[in-house]
């Protein structure tokens, strides 16, 4: 590989984390708290009632602590009540409600 | 020669009694969708989804202490669905497939079978949350419940002997409400499971079961992961659930039956396997007390298996 190409390269892997670092900042992320979470067979109840909210790109939960993190899609949000309401009507009781990221955006 | 139709005659108790607890036992389970085995648990069923459930059965009952040497198999399929009308209130239907084979030695020394396979009697049956208290990585609840056994099973079978005995057929003909209460604390370790409930059973055909009173628990305790780490690994439970029934004595013909009834304790260790989205379990029910009046059929064992998913 010459020098110029190799140069190529190192632009466009650049571009690339750069493109990729926007696109994650510009996505909202939620993290809180499921009171009553103790099995996985009803986190999954959590999880299809999150699922099932608008603008919802992805769910990750940490059973162990109780932690739900909500990843939204580019351009939406996801109002506390709205989650709130989610989780009780899967059964159970949302606790410490926060946004993550963008902070600036809160 | 004499058929089993004579023995019937010969042999009430043969007949109506051998079956009378296995019938009751057969009816008052599976009507749960989550963690116990062999009764309901008080967690919830998400609001607008389904918890659907299969449970295979097999029951064995020889302890014969009549001199015909009875020996009673009994296979079953119980479906159940659930569905969540609101995080609280939730209602469950449940449809049995029952295959009940009975060998006896008749008084003349050969053997006969009689048997039935086919529908049982469906249950229906609502439950709704009192209280809940919700906390980090544990919950507690208390549910109360009322339903109803509906007649769908066929209760006028026969063979070639006659009509089969009330207990062999597949429903009782009757109307019969129950109702009682359940309380389940869940933790991330382990998880207790407690329920009383009543059955008061109808007259159909001339035949009434005597009403059913019961008491459950259960306790599950997680074998594996020992140690939680990220995420929401599967959980392997191990368990281990008690049933105390008591049933009062059938009447027929307007009168008691002093050979039915009784009471039944069982004792009965598991297995567990739980995923999001599915259960996989067993168990089986080894009986500790059979205090039966009469000459009652007493039980070997009884094994459960089956499977649950979140729809």
């Amino acid at each position: 590989m010459d020098f110029k190409t190799a140069g190529k390269h190192i632009v466009l892997t650049l571009a690339l984390v750069v493109l990729a670092s926007a696109t994650l900042a510009a996505q909202p992320i939620y993290k809180f708290h499921v009171d009553g979470l103790a099995c996985p067979f009803c986190a999954y109840g959590i999880e299809k009632k999150l699922n099932a909210l608008e603008g919802v790109e992805r769910i990750e939960m940490n059973i162990k602590d109780g932690v739900v993190v909500v990843t939204m899609k580019n351009g939406s949000a996801l109002d506390e009540a709205v989650a709130r309401k989610a989780v009780k009507d899967a059964g159970f009781t949302l606790n410490g409600f926060e946004r993550l990221s963008p902070v600036s955006e809160q | 020669m004499i058929g089993v139709g004579e023995v019937v005659l010969k042999y009430p108790r043969l007949c109506w009694l051998g079956f009378a607890m296995v019938a009751v036992q057969l009816a008052m389970t599976e009507t749960s969708y989550a963690a116990p085995q062999t009764f309901n648990t008080a967690l919830p069923v998400a609001k607008g989804h389904f918890v659907f459930r299969e449970q295979f059965l097999y029951r064995k009952a020889s302890d014969d202490p009549s001199g015909a040497d009875r020996n009673l198999d009994v296979l079953g399929g119980i479906s159940v669905l659930g569905y969540g009308i609101t995080s609280d209130l939730a209602l469950f239907g449940v449809l049995p497939y029952l295959d009940k084979s009975l060998d006896l030695t008749m008084p003349g020394g050969q053997r006969s079978t009689r048997d039935t396979n086919g529908i049982g009697d469906a249950q229906f049956f609502s439950r709704y949350t009192i209280f809940q208290q919700d906390r980090r990585g544990s919950n507690f609840r208390i549910a109360p419940f009322i339903g109803l056994k509906l007649p769908t099973g066929e209760d006028d079978k026969g063979d070639g002997f006659g009509r089969l005995p009330q207990p062999l057929q597949l429903g009782s003909g009757s109307w019969d409400p129950f109702g009682g209460v359940i309380t389940t604390y869940q933790t991330l370790n382990y998880q207790v499971d407690a329920q009383v409930s009543y059955k008061a059973n109808t007259e159909a055909n001339g035949f009434e079961f005597g009403d059913e009173l019961r008491f459950d628990t259960s306790l599950q305790y997680r074998l594996l992961p020992r140690k939680l780490g990220t995420g929401v690994p599967d959980f392997l439970y191990g368990v281990i659930e008690t049933n105390l029934l008591h049933q009062a004595k059938n009447e027929t013909s307007g009168g008691n039956d002093p050979n039915s009834g009784g009471t039944t304790l069982f004792l009965s260790p598991g297995l567990q396997y739980v995923t999001r989205k599915w259960v996989f379990e067993a168990v089986v029910q080894l009986p500790v007390v059979q205090d039966f009046n009469g000459t009652a059929l007493e039980d070997d064992f009884i094994v459960r298996t089956g499977f649950r998913v979140n729809l």
